[in-house]
């Protein structure tokens, strides 16, 4: 399972969305990874990437807000990672489409994804975790 | 010139055990004797030092990195695993950005190239980790020197 309790930050609403992202990219890849035809695939590849468009941009919304309120100092850093990672699935959501669904690229973009987001999700986003206990801010609010 | 070993080797423990649970680690500079089966990953760096580390994984290394992350088996380095792989080398170097950083180098990285030829060039400060771990070893075979 691509999820891990111990990348959970304790503020509930960002830590339901991590699973949900977590969750939607696991099943993105069972279904990438399975042996059958890259015809029987495409429509759920699809699927997929069209909620990431949007799921991934909602999803940093309400974590950007959520360092905003506890006045986090690494926020405008965390921001432009955030925009990076918004423009990369963009460009290649649009290379993808443009190709006529080439199956490679989508290979590739599934690889980058899994280990950005663990590292994101275990290494950068903790540190907003630790900002708010050291400032005891209430992660429940 | 400034150690670079360290903030190599720091780094990549450190994403080691944050992104793969493998806490395990050993070191040691030594000759990368190659492998036939092996993923070579090049990042560039510019900016107060100047040059390219390349991470050196045989095959086995890298999928086992990769079953780890995914929960899923891989018998084949293809397009998913080497995308997955250049990611946790650009990701290790990120971090020895920051720790460069604090030695007052200001340095930045450029994306991930798979290595095909050897350049050969002489640099400065040449050395190569031989990471060993669960999964089986990584090199970093580091090429830098300050920038003129």
């Amino acid at each position: 399972m691509l999820w891990k309790e111990k990348y959970e930050l304790g503020v509930p609403l960002i830590d339901e969305q991590h699973k949900e992202l977590f969750k939607r990219v696991e099943s993105f890849m069972q279904v990438l990874r399975m042996a059958s035809s890259w015809e029987d695939k495409v429509e759920k590849v699809n699927e997929t990437l069209d909620f990431m468009n949007t799921y991934v941009v909602e999803h940093f919304r309400d974590e950007e807000a959520f360092q905003q309120e506890i006045g986090y100092p690494g926020e405008e850093e965390h921001k432009k990672v955030h925009a990076d990672m918004v423009n990369y699935v963009i460009a290649v959501t649009e290379e993808y489409k443009n190709s006529g669904y080439d199956e490679q690229l989508i290979q590739k973009f599934a690889g980058k994804l899994m280990a950005w987001l663990i590292n994101h999700v275990a290494s950068e986003d903790q540190r907003i975790a630790a900002y708010a206990i050291s400032k005891g801010v209430d992660k429940h609010d | 010139m400034t150690d670079l070993y360290t903030p190599f080797l720091e780094a990549t423990r450190n994403v080691f055990h944050l992104m793969l649970d493998l806490s395990n680690i050993s070191d040691q500079p030594a000759e990368w004797l190659g492998n036939e089966e092996e993923l070579d990953v090049s990042i560039g760096f510019i900016g107060d030092l100047k040059g390219e580390v390349i991470y050196r994984l045989p095959h086995q290394t890298s999928l086992g990195i990769v079953t780890i992350m995914s929960g899923m088996e891989f018998d084949a380095v293809d397009e998913f695993v080497t995308s997955a792989i250049s990611e946790i080398a650009n990701i290790i170097s990120g971090n020895v950005l920051t720790m460069l950083a604090e030695k007052d180098l200001t340095c930045d990285i450029l994306p991930p190239v798979l290595k095909s030829l050897d350049s050969g060039e002489d640099y400065e400060f040449q050395t190569n980790i031989l990471i060993t771990s669960e999964v089986g070893e990584v090199c970093l075979d580091i090429r830098l020197e300050p920038a003129e």
